[in-house]
């Protein structure tokens, strides 16, 4: 009985570490070739002198490519998005958790429909119109459609906080002269805080993960990283090195994020879910 | 000291696709200042909507509010100083009972510091927190938790107080001391004061009127003993009374009183027409065993409780069990035949159609 017991658990270890090589392998796969020099890109494979040159290359901005600026813009649309749909946002969601009013939930589906529909089905018109309207290619215009991204699930997320607040403690509030303004700022938001934070973590990493908006919206002023590190592809001959030291470079903030707050973000991605 | 009054007070909730709910159907009712009333009901009967009503924290369908004889009707909430102890107390988790209490009186522009740490110390005195003046919600009992809620409520000086459930989570220990602690503040303040209940014990000790609300109507408002002694409908008679009253379906007959079935016959407190159907009232407590005259009946069961007990007794020929409460002495086994007798003086009649009192 243990022997058997045991050897299950040997072969379930086993799968295990068996799924993490294949699951890990790309990425692996990536830092050694971020690593290899020019001249061995194709004719190594694991043995190879491992440089650091394709990182220079990379955050030093030659190759004509503005990768740094990339990684700014990534940044500063990123950071933009989430700021703006939280001012939008926070108050959307807790209008909608304590009120229910004609079409509110339309609203509220309507809203998510956004997170579901596939960029690809608008990005057209919405080229047209930022082409028109003067937002092609710049901060601004990337800050409003990744509204589509992550404004959705900013309101989504904050309304389920919002909503397991008892209302009570607002309305004592209000009993005691504050004003609604005042009961939502002064009571409703310091509770919910750490919701705020994990779904801003969140809406930050898809916003930057995001690829179809830049790539389709943006040209070379406001462009970000996920497409900034095709670049590097481009030209007579395709710098693979350089491409992999770009792409594990834009995963570092993203990463460092999760990773710092990472008790928060497991609670944001399965809250509602389960009801504690 | 404000007296409070409710003038024919209505709420109709209306949703769309759905027939609207008449919540509260007419409230009537004039609190004297420095009253307590209870108002007492099982849940749904719409009074914790009238509470919230008063409060401002929901809108009025239809009647008037007054509040030291002026409307606050059309007052948001903000502006109507009235103080609630809500039924899960609402206090705010990051917040010390110190800072707690203070929060209500920030809310007001000009808030003196000084003035604020003074009415906070002042409070805390009244309501003993303070010795826990600077923990927080979560560390407290749920007593305590009470008083905090209670004094947040107070702490305003407010016009009316509004007590929700106020004991509904306490443990029975707490609950003895905090109903005790309760009446003391509200003498001591001598607010106008209303408690939201559907515990009779709650309101028969604290409040000085009760009003019985039932479907959205008060069925009777009276002193405690009022209530007790003369219950004005069926329902009244049934939801206060602990064990509750028997209830016994029958007829009248032209000698004064009610058929309860082929033997078994009751007299009446009143007169009645012969012939009318009838719903006769008898409290465990104003039943006695032995007598010539009386009800034959089987004993079903014998709940020995010590200082008392209760009998569960089969009426000959009745189906509905009749309760009675025995002294100390009394021993019975099962199946013990006995006859029951009732004090026509202490027996209640009603009618059985609209269940009204007859008197």
């Amino acid at each position: 009985m243990t022997v058997r017991r045991r050897l299950v658990g040997w072969l379930a270890d086993a799968a295990l570490i068996l799924y993490f090589v294949f699951a890990l392998f790309p990425v692996a796969w990536m830092v050694i070739l971020s690593l290899k020099p020019a001249n061995q890109l194709f004719s190594t494979y694991f043995s190879f002198s491992p440089t650091l040159d394709g990182y220079r290359t990379v955050l030093g901005d030659s190759e004509g490519i503005p990768f740094v600026r990339f990684f700014v813009n990534s940044l500063v649309v990123s950071v933009g998005a989430v700021l703006l749909s939280l001012l939008v946002g926070l108050p959307a969601a807790y209008a909608s958790a304590r009120w229910r009013f004609k079409g509110s939930e339309n609203l509220m589906f309507t809203l998510l429909s956004f997170r579901f529909a596939p960029e690809l089905t608008v990005i057209i018109p919405l080229f047209v119109l930022y082409q028109k309207l003067g937002l092609f290619d710049t901060y601004v215009g990337m800050v409003w459609v990744l509204q589509l991204v992550t404004l959705p699930l900013i309101v989504w997320i904050m309304r389920s906080y919002f909503a397991d607040l008892t209302p009570e403690l607002e309305q004592a509030a209000l009993l005691d002269g504050y004003s609604r303004k005042q009961a939502f700022v002064k009571v409703a938001l310091p509770l919910v805080k750490p919701g705020v934070a994990a779904v801003s973590l969140l809406a930050f990493i898809f916003a930057w993960n995001n690829f179809v908006f830049p790539l389709i919206l943006t040209s070379s002023e406001a462009q970000t990283v996920t497409v900034g590190a095709l670049s590097f592809l481009g030209g007579d001959r395709p710098k693979y090195n350089l491409t992999a030291a770009a792409a594990l470079v834009s995963v570092v903030p993203p990463l460092l994020l999760a990773l710092t707050i990472q008790r928060y973000l497991v609670r944001g991605l399965s809250f509602g879910a389960v009801k504690s | 000291m404000t007296e409070l009054e409710l003038r024919d007070l209505r709420k109709t909730y209306r949703a769309r696709g759905r027939p609207p709910v008449a919540a509260v159907r007419g409230i009537d009712l004039a609190l004297r200042p420095g009253e307590l009333l209870g108002l007492l009901g099982p849940s749904g009967c719409g009074k914790s909507t009238t509470l919230r009503m008063i409060a401002g924290l929901e809108t009025v369908t239809g009647g008037d509010i007054l509040v030291g004889g002026a409307s606050v009707t059309g007052l948001p909430a903000q502006r109507r100083n009235i103080g609630v102890a809500f039924e899960n107390y609402a206090l705010y988790p990051p917040l010390t009972v110190a800072e707690n209490l203070a929060f209500g009186l920030r809310a007001r522009r000009g808030a003196d510091r000084a003035d604020v740490a003074r009415r906070v110390k002042e409070i805390a005195e009244r309501v003993d927190l303070t010795d826990v003046l600077d923990a927080r919600p979560a560390g407290l009992s749920s007593g305590q938790k009470q008083r905090v809620s209670l004094a947040r409520a107070l702490i305003r000086e407010p016009d009316v107080l509004l007590l929700d459930e106020p004991l509904s989570h306490l443990d029975a220990a707490q609950r003895d001391t905090t109903r005790r602690e309760l009446k003391r503040i509200q003498r001591d303040l001598g607010h106008t004061t209303i408690l939201v209940t559907h515990d009779q014990e709650e309101a028969l000790s604290l409040a000085d009127r009760i009003a019985v609300m039932k479907d959205g109507v008060i069925q009777q408002l009276g002193t405690p003993y009022e209530i007790y002694d003369t219950p004005a409908t069926v329902f009244v008679a049934d939801f206060v009374g602990e064990p509750a009253i028997n209830l016994l379906p029958g007829t009248a007959t032209a000698d004064g009183h009610a058929r309860l079935s082929a033997t078994a016959r009751i007299a009446l407190p009143v007169p009645v027409a012969a012939g009318r159907e009838v719903v006769v009232g008898v409290r465990p407590e104003d039943l006695a065993l032995g007598g010539e005259d009386g009800l034959a009946a089987r004993v079903v069961a014998h709940e020995p409780l010590l200082e008392s007990g209760l009998a569960t007794l089969a009426v000959d020929g009745v189906d509905r069990p009749l309760v009675v409460l025995t002294g100390p002495e009394v021993r019975l086994a099962h199946d013990d035949r006995v006859q029951v007798t009732a004090d026509p003086r202490l027996t209640h009649v009603f009618d059985a159609e609209t269940g009204d009192a007859l008197r």
